[in-house]
């Protein structure tokens, strides 16, 4: 019995030293913590390393937490029209124009913070030909992809880079189907992973691109499309304070103000330019 | 193959070095289901015990229930659990989700039935037994449970590694009810799920080791624990 | 203890299996249950063990005639086969004791005597799964006897046990019932050990009680028919 007792006893001790000596983020100064503001954003910003190395700096700036929930801008905008988030960061244009007109935003509606592009990844091999025949055109890269029925990894989850790619196949009137055309339901790092086992194509964020693609044997095979349609632009939404009782309003204000302010449009544009050489993001705050 | 073996590297690296990030996401990992297997055993045993040792109209369908639930699909108790705790949910104004609360009501749901069902079998068995036992012998009351789990304690220990081999193994429910958001919810299995997404692979598997590691060594405590109380 | 029964019935599956209007245990005595197969001595020893609840009727204790929850704590039963706790000898006796509020000391000079008395000093740290059958049945009568019982119900306890084992637990209950006047009800197969061990006879034969009384006396003088049936070893049901 004795020895059952010390038993557990030391299971507990183990538990409680794990906890104890995990120290979180030794905070530099820590100003007064005001609260913890949902941010709804999508995959890609958050698999591009972005948000983790801003957010310290915002909750130093104004003593507001944020928890990141990562989902696509689908998801995110849902969680915005059923008052479960606080503010979103999302970046699909057209969806968020309908979700300001819906009413579900707060008076500053949408709030431009940066862009970024698009860029179609292949396989090496590029059994389509898009990079010599539509290296800077996206519909003809699609178009090539489409008659070569060579496999295609959509997004498939309503999110910012799913509504893009939607978007070019109906500017060709095109339906995708058939077994090339994987539809994925995952985030952006997952499909860009899909893409390398089935050696296929598919259309991703720089951003997201420049963070996996070391651990890939893929390549950029179409990119700066002079018509602009690979442009990526995210917006800033505050959720419409009267959902419900429990939005953090002055949290969620305080990151949208945050955010286009200069200290954080500079952090912005230092992003990523250490490791790739060059920024991820483009920050066009007006 | 190259992977596996940088992974290794780097969990020994990880695990020596003491990276404190890690060692707060091995911790939150245990504290979540350290304490859920707690609550569940607080509960689980004795309803286990007395679903055992008493009869009464619809006690089968209760079994089988039990019995289905202790297979229940982390991922449904996860979403069941959200939508209670989301904010326009019943407990809504508990503000509960994305918390490790959460994560923990989440995995009681997940491991009560399990050491609820396996106490039961445990007692269905044993009951007439010590029952006639502990009547002769004068016990009562309390009395006559203390002695059931003392007479069962390695079976009951067994459903207790079992509800915790469940509850740390899981990723469905403590990613959907957690988030994973970092330093709040982020927990070994829902970050080996993330470092993959990454392409992080070498991490991913030294998280994955120490993960392992922490299931052997609850095993070998179990293990020494029957063979003593066998030997 | 004395133990009276009135009216005592119990039914299983409509047949009456015990049907007994008026019965007695003698305070102090060694009664032996005897009877042929489906006699009801198990059932009726599960009755006033306070095991078996299912019976009409009532069972009185002692001199003030006590209903079974007033008395619980001071009877006991040893069964043919004993169930020990899984933990050691030594704690297995002293198990009752304990519940009962006894102290450390007390527990341990009562364990000692018990284990002296039945040779198990030695088996005193030993786990109870070890033991022999001989071993188990004596650990059982010492858990049964440690902490004082008025009424002690022993169910064919020897069955199982060899015969020097046999020999030490009779010695056991011949003593505990002279130095402490434990009444003893003993149901047993065997009419020769019956005879060793008991001085009162009550025979039951499909439930009811066909005779009862001083020990020799039924066995030399039988007053009814199938009595002396049963005693000749004719008797099958």
């Amino acid at each position: 019995m004795k020895k059952k007792v010390f038993a557990v006893f030391l299971v507990l001790v183990m538990v409680l030293a794990f906890g104890a000596c995990a120290p979180s983020e030794v905070p530099q100064e820590e100003p007064e913590v005001l609260g913890t503001v949902i941010l709804a954003t999508t995959t890609s910003t958050k698999d591009s390393g972005l948000l983790d190395y801003i957010l310290d700096d915002f909750t130093a700036a104004t003593g507001w937490e944020v928890d990141v929930i990562s989902v696509g801008s689908g998801e995110a905008m849902a969680m915005g029209e059923n008052g479960e988030a606080d503010v979103l960061l999302v970046h699909s244009p057209a969806a968020e124009k309908a979700f300001v007109e819906a009413g579900h935003a707060d008076e500053a509606g949408r709030v431009l913070v940066m862009y970024n592009d698009f860029v179609v990844i292949g396989s090496m091999e590029d059994p389509a030909g898009v990079l010599a025949n539509a290296g800077a055109d996206a519909k003809g890269a699609f178009q090539a992809i489409y008659e070569n029925e060579v496999t295609f990894i959509s997004r498939g989850d309503n999110s910012g880079t799913h509504a893009k790619e939607k978007s070019v196949w109906t500017a060709l009137s095109l339906e995708p189907a058939g077994e090339w055309y994987v539809e994925a339901a995952a985030g952006m790092g997952a499909v860009i992973q899909m893409a390398n086992e089935k050696l296929g194509y598919t259309l991703a964020d720089r951003a997201t691109w420049y963070a996996n693609r070391d651990s890939t044997d893929l390549q950029i095979v179409c990119e700066k499309d002079p018509s602009g349609v690979l442009n990526n632009q995210y917006a800033c939404i505050c959720v419409n304070p009267e959902k419900n009782a429990f939005i953090k309003v002055e949290g969620a204000k305080a990151f949208q103000e945050w955010i286009v302010s200069k200290e954080a449009q500079a952090l912005i544009a230092e992003f990523g330019v250490e490791e790739f050489g060059a920024p991820l993001f483009t920050p066009n705050a007006e | 193959m190259n992977e596996i073996a940088q992974g290794v590297q780097e969990a020994m690296g990880l695990i020596f070095a003491g990276d404190p990030e890690i060692f707060e996401i091995v911790g939150l990992s245990l504290f979540v289901s350290t304490l859920s297997v707690a609550i569940s055993t607080a509960m689980g045993i004795p309803l286990g015990v007395l679903l055992g040792t008493h009869q009464f109209r619809g006690k089968g369908i209760i079994v089988r229930i039990t019995y289905t639930f202790m297979s229940l699909p982390p991922v449904i108790a996860g979403l069941f659990v959200f939508l209670i705790l989301m904010r326009r949910g019943p407990l809504g104004h508990l503000q509960l989700n994305y918390t490790p609360t959460a994560m923990i009501i989440a995995q009681v749901c997940l491991v009560t039935p399990i050491i609820m069902g396996l106490t039961y079998n445990l007692v269905k068995e044993k009951a007439p037994t010590i029952r006639r036992l502990a009547i002769t012998l004068g016990a009562q009351g309390s009395s006559v449970l203390w002695l059931m789990i003392y007479e069962m304690r390695v079976g009951l220990t067994t459903a207790l590694v079992s509800g915790f081999g469940r509850a740390i193994s899981e990723v469905g429910a403590v990613m959907i009810v957690g988030g994973n958001i970092k330093g709040k919810t982020r927990v070994m299995t829902t970050y080996i799920t993330e470092l993959k997404t990454m392409g992080d692979y070498s991490r991913a598997i030294a998280v994955g080791i120490i993960l392992l590691i922490i299931a052997f060594l609850i095993t070998t405590v179990l293990y020494n624990f029957q063979e003593r109380e066998s030997r | 203890m004395e133990v009276l029964f009135q009216d005592l019935t119990r039914d299983y599956v409509e047949r009456r299996v015990l049907d007994i209007p008026q019965g007695r245990i003698q305070a102090g005595s060694r009664t032996a249950i005897v009877g042929a197969n489906g006699a009801g001595k198990s059932t009726l020893l599960n009755i006033i063990a306070g095991l078996d609840t299912g019976h009409g009727g009532r069972v009185f204790y002692g001199n003030e005639k006590k209903p079974f929850s007033q008395v619980s704590s001071q009877i006991t039963m040893v069964f043919q086969k004993p169930y020990l706790i899984t933990t050691t000898v030594e704690k297995n006796i002293a198990f009752p004791m304990k519940i009962r509020g006894f102290s450390q000391e007390e527990r341990e000079k009562r364990v000692s005597t018990l284990c002296d008395d039945l040779n198990l000093t030695d088996l005193r740290k030993q786990k109870s799964w070890k033991l022999s059958g001989g071993e188990t049945q004596k650990v059982a009568l010492a858990r049964a006897l440690g902490f004082g019982p008025g009424l002690l119900l022993l169910d064919e306890p020897t069955a199982n046990v060899d015969p020097a084992t046999t020999g030490e637990i009779e010695q056991m209950l011949l003593k505990i019932n002279k130095e402490k006047n434990t009444t003893l009800l003993f149901v047993t197969h065997n009419l020769v050990q019956a005879k060793r061990v008991c001085n009162r006879i009550m025979f039951l034969h499909r439930g009811r009680i066909i005779e009862e009384g001083e020990m020799s006396q039924v066995l030399t003088q039988p007053r009814e028919g199938l009595t002396r049936q049963f005693i000749a070893g004719e008797l099958i049901w």
